[in-house]
């Protein structure tokens, strides 16, 4: 994992202590409120429904247990006694006072965390593959390309007031578990004549508009990686439309202009950049992967898992076999998914305690390493096989240990009208009403993702579900729009409106007439619903919803 | 209403604290005015805010949202007794055209009058006491009820209102809700045009703003809208807005002398000025163009002697005078906002592309936090106005890191010893 030096810890320092001067005078009355938007936007300091919310960076999603037990520390102290991890792999709080904020702040750079350019027009948090560097298909590991990519964007002085947000994935393995095609920028490693390089796409989100992303480069090579950002952000940060904050995204900038064009522009920028001083040297590269080296893995590591017997005991535990782990590369090693959407929880919320036991479970079990993952969940990245069915037995104890990753119950969804002011209707309450209506069911189905926002700015990623929900709000009543067949894979895809809004109570019954539909019709068990979707088309599902 | 229930959660129970203002402030930001008033009128405190009008040139737009979410809502008018006929002719139209059955004349005390102002002429002598007899204290009075009141006012109205928020705390912990903050003219037209709103009878012969007669003057095309009251006067505001302190809340640093313009660590006299429209263009010394116009009358100018100057607004592309750079002496890039930062892709390339090694100019919305951005982008000038940055600027305390993530074009910026290629410090 990336270590601060001296030079990124001060840098942070100053940041901070910048910052929680701002604060400090905003609190004092010495900066309106006006004053003091465009410094907080910059440093991840939102105002939601109710008070602040201060969105923390979690780099790439990776964490340590001495972080994780400060992000533990923090929701203790400063907030509820809980924290909100987020699609893209942050924490936010939602209750922190203002006056507190410096303190926070202080508190996070203790453990080379904070909450630089978590909101705002600028380079958002690089997210990427929460298997990364564990998973058995990856092409190469993204995080030292991401950290290098962390590095370039922080306070990049010509970037830092785009026309709007501007978001960057990267994945280095063969199936896209970062939704690259989702984002203003993603990027797919790519072999070509036996060089790893990049693939890069561009124009992608979710939002009002839906887009997926296009190619526009299929090899860039690391050295020329920079540049060719710098060259994309340039063309954006000139053209992009500002006469509008709905169609200020690059997506709508590529759409309007068309790739070819952009890519013109883009390649023209980039022939003038190209072999200056952002060429990254090999050395450099290789300097910040030794941060990334793998962990000292047990070569003899037993490669079964030893709790088949009680598998079969514990109905429970077989089904988190069978849902939560991925395969590892290094042979006698998994990956463990930790479901932070316990039946009736709020998904995405881990309370204190939990953070500090998963905290300590990193410790002793996965090299001191965690992962978030844009499914809003936490990840154990290393484990041996042997230790599982201890790992889970604490999960138990601390209420995580539902089996139900990529089942119908993992939901993402937005905080929806219960904190948020821009929301038309309620997520939570649908999203737990999903998951108890289908708990017992849910092992049939299969892989479903079932994706919830609660108005059209997509924070849910419904776009994307293989079953997506919007609410809207029409003549002042709670509806809810329901899309099949979105993907967020690099076979990306964006979900078919099947027809009018139902009520929120409507919703789980709307859902069983479509799973109905699917649990006929597949054409065996192995066929999971997406696929079943594609080959089926929608007609059978509209029939069923609208008859 | 989904967003009234989302908005009840927030009602504040007796008076609002600083931090709940500015959340209150985060929520409405980007509501349009009608929700912004709707909110003021009917959940904002548990003591009515009260709705106040000149009836002056622009007020049909609130009036007209007030007769929407409730006819019957107490109007507060200030009867000064001053006023223009038209004014009073202006209000019985709009009770009648908006059905709006409660408007109540506020009017100043017979013994104030008496005691000050017994000829009726103080607003000669000394107009803010008259002001203050005739508007601050009737108002004040009557405001004692309520929790606070909304007005009118708009950012676009004077430099002092520049940054006019929605919602305001007065000194006595009351509430001041401006629903139109952020409207334009083009806005208060357009609502107007929208409603077919009856104007002021007045402002169409050219009074923008309106208060009482004997202080009120015409404006002028290109003037600030407010110019016209109290002209002459070293006063901008009736007192009515001001704060306890005196002030308004954010007074800006004006005034034709002061010196604007921060080069080499200090505020210095400006050498240049913008092409004006009756200028001719020859003999042009220290003048900034616009881009356009140059780009049309570029070989006109190739014999021109004096130092020419350049203006790049956001959108002007500066690829199509990158070959030309070395005729300017300085460039102005434009920020018309803070928050469009298309002049640092600019600045960059005309430093770093095209190798301009004039003076490179920052204009217009200039704050503190941006500063260090600029000048890492290449900029060696900035024009600033926003008293905070001034003084930060003046005491050498711009807020920044020394420490930079990557590189830039600028000398500054070299390679320090062994640290990784992308890092940079000052």
């Amino acid at each position: 994992m990336y270590r601060y030096d001296e030079f990124d810890a001060a840098f942070v320092r100053e940041r901070t202590e910048q910052f929680s001067d701002q604060v400090k005078r905003r609190v004092a009355g010495e900066l309106t409120e006006d004053q003091f938007r465009p410094l907080r936007l910059m440093n991840g300091l939102y105002l939601q429904l109710h008070a602040y919310m201060l969105r923390v960076a979690v780099p790439y999603g990776t964490l340590n247990s001495r972080q994780m037990h400060k992000l533990a520390h923090i929701a203790r102290t400063y907030d509820r006694g809980y924290g909100h991890f987020t699609t893209r792999q942050n924490i936010q709080y939602n209750w922190p006072k203002l006056q507190d904020v410096p303190k926070i702040l202080e508190e996070l750079a203790e453990v080379e965390m904070h909450a630089i350019q978590t909101s705002g027009n600028c380079i958002r948090n690089v997210t990427t593959d929460q298997f990364a560097g564990a998973a058995h298909d990856e092409i190469i590991d993204p995080r030292p390309v991401a950290e290098i990519i962390r590095q370039w964007s922080s306070l990049h002085p010509e970037f830092s007031f785009l026309p709007r947000k501007f978001k960057i994935a990267i994945t280095g393995a063969q199936q896209d578990r970062a939704a690259v095609k989702f984002h203003d920028i993603g990027l797919m490693a790519n072999e070509k004549d036996g060089q790893v390089g990049w693939r890069v796409f561009v124009g992608g989100g979710l939002g009002r508009t839906p887009m997926v992303a296009k190619e526009i480069n299929d090899f860039v090579p690391h050295e020329d990686l920079l540049a060719y950002l710098e060259a994309i952000l340039r063309v954006y940060n000139l053209h992009g439309r500002r006469d509008n904050k709905y169609k200020a995204r690059i997506k709508i900038l590529v759409h309007e202009t068309g790739i070819e064009q952009i890519r013109e522009e883009v390649e023209a920028e980039f022939a003038q950049l190209k072999d200056g001083v952002l060429t990254l040297p090999q050395d450099e590269l290789d300097r910040i992967s030794t941060y990334f080296a793998a962990p000292p893995f047990a070569a003899d590591a037993d490669d079964v898992l030893d709790a088949e017997q009680h598998a079969l005991e514990n109905a429970q535990y077989a089904k988190f076999l069978k849902r939560n782990l991925f395969k590892h590369r290094q042979p006698g090693y998994t990956s463990i998914t930790i479901s932070l959407k316990s039946v009736g929880e709020v998904p995405g919320d881990a309370s204190d305690a939990q953070m500090d036991a998963i905290a300590e479970l990193a410790r002793e079990f996965s090299f001191d390493e965690l992962r978030v993952s844009h499914e809003q969940n936490l990840v154990l990245p290393h484990v041996k096989k042997s230790d599982v069915r201890a790992i889970y037995e604490r999960l138990v104890e601390i209420g995580l240990a539902e089996g139900n990753a990529g089942l119908i119950s993992d939901i993402i969804a937005c905080p929806g009208l219960d904190y948020c002011a821009l929301a038309n209707a309620r997520s939570i309450p649908i999203a737990q009403d999903i998951a108890k209506r289908f708990a017992d069911r849910e092992n049939e189905f299969g892989e479903l993702k079932v994706k919830i926002s609660g108005c059209i700015n997509a924070c849910g990623h419904h776009h994307v579900g293989h079953i997506g929900i919007l609410g809207v709000e029409k003549k002042g009543t709670e509806l809810y729009q329901i899309t099949v067949g979105g993907d967020a894979t690099e076979q990306a895809a964006v979900g078919n409106i099947l027809g009018r809004g139902v009520t929120g109570d409507e919703v789980p019954d709307a859902l069983e007439k479509l799973l109905n539909v699917y649990m006929d019709q597949r054409e065996n068990a192995d066929e999971p619903f997406l696929d079943a979707f594609r080959r089926l088309g929608e007609a059978p599902f509209k029939e069923a919803l609208y008859g | 209403m989904a967003n009234a229930n989302a908005a009840q959660a927030f009602v504040p129970k007796e008076r609002l604290s600083d931090l709940q203002l500015v959340a209150l402030n985060g929520m409405f930001d980007e509501r349009d005015a009608l929700s912004v008033l709707r909110f003021a009128l009917e959940e904002l405190t548990s003591h009515p805010i009260a709705m106040v009008s000149s009836f002056g040139a622009d007020s049909s737009v609130l009036l007209h949202m007030v007769a929407q979410i409730n006819p019957h809502q107490e109007v507060l008018f200030l009867e000064t007794g001053k006023h223009f006929p038209e004014t009073l002719e202006y209000v019985e139209t709009m009770k009648q055209r908006l059905g709006l059955t409660n408007v109540r004349f506020l009017e100043p005390d017979t013994s104030d009058l008496a005691r000050f102002d017994p000829k009726g002429d103080l607003w000669q002598t000394d107009p803010d006491s008259c002001c203050h007899i005739r508007k601050t204290e009737p108002l004040d009075a009557a405001l004692k009820a309520y929790g606070g009141w909304v007005t009118g006012r708009k950012r676009f109205q004077t430099n002092d209102r520049g940054v006019l928020p929605h919602f305001e705390l007065t000194s006595d912990e009351r509430i001041k809700v401006n629903p139109l903050a952020y409207w334009d003219f083009e806005d208060v037209k357009a609502y107007r045009a929208e409603h077919d709103l009856p104007p002021h009878p007045l402002f169409n012969v050219g009074y923008l703003s309106i208060g009482c007669a004997p202080c009120t003057s015409m404006v002028k095309e290109g003037e600030d809208p407010r110019s016209g009251r109290w002209r002459g006067r070293d006063k901008t505001e009736c007192g009515i807005h001001f704060d306890v302190s005196g002030k308004i809340a954010k007074p800006q640093a004006k005034g034709q002398s002061m010196k604007t313009l921060f080069k080499d660590g200090q505020f210095v006299e400006d050498q240049w000025r913008d092409l004006a429209d009756d200028d001719a263009l020859i003999d042009l010394d220290h003048v900034f163009m616009p881009f356009s116009l140059y780009i049309e009358h570029k070989d006109r100018l190739v014999g021109n002697n004096g130092a020419l100057g350049l203006i790049v607004q956001p959108g002007d592309d500066v690829h199509e005078i990158g070959d030309d750079v070395h005729r300017f002496a300085a460039i102005a890039v434009e920020f018309p906002k803070f928050a469009d930062g298309r002049g640092y892709s600019s600045a960059r390339l005309l430093r770093e592309r095209y190798g301009f090694d004039g003076e490179l100019r920052a204009r217009g919305d200039i704050l503190t936090d941006q500063v260090q951005f600029l000048r890492r982008c290449g900029f060696d000038s900035l024009v600033v106005v926003d008293g905070p940055t001034r003084n930060a600027l003046e005491n050498d305390a711009i807020a920044g890191v020394s420490v930079f993530m990557q590189p830039t074009g600028r000398d500054i910026e070299v390679p320090a010893g062994t640290r990784p290629f992308l890092r940079r410090v000052k």
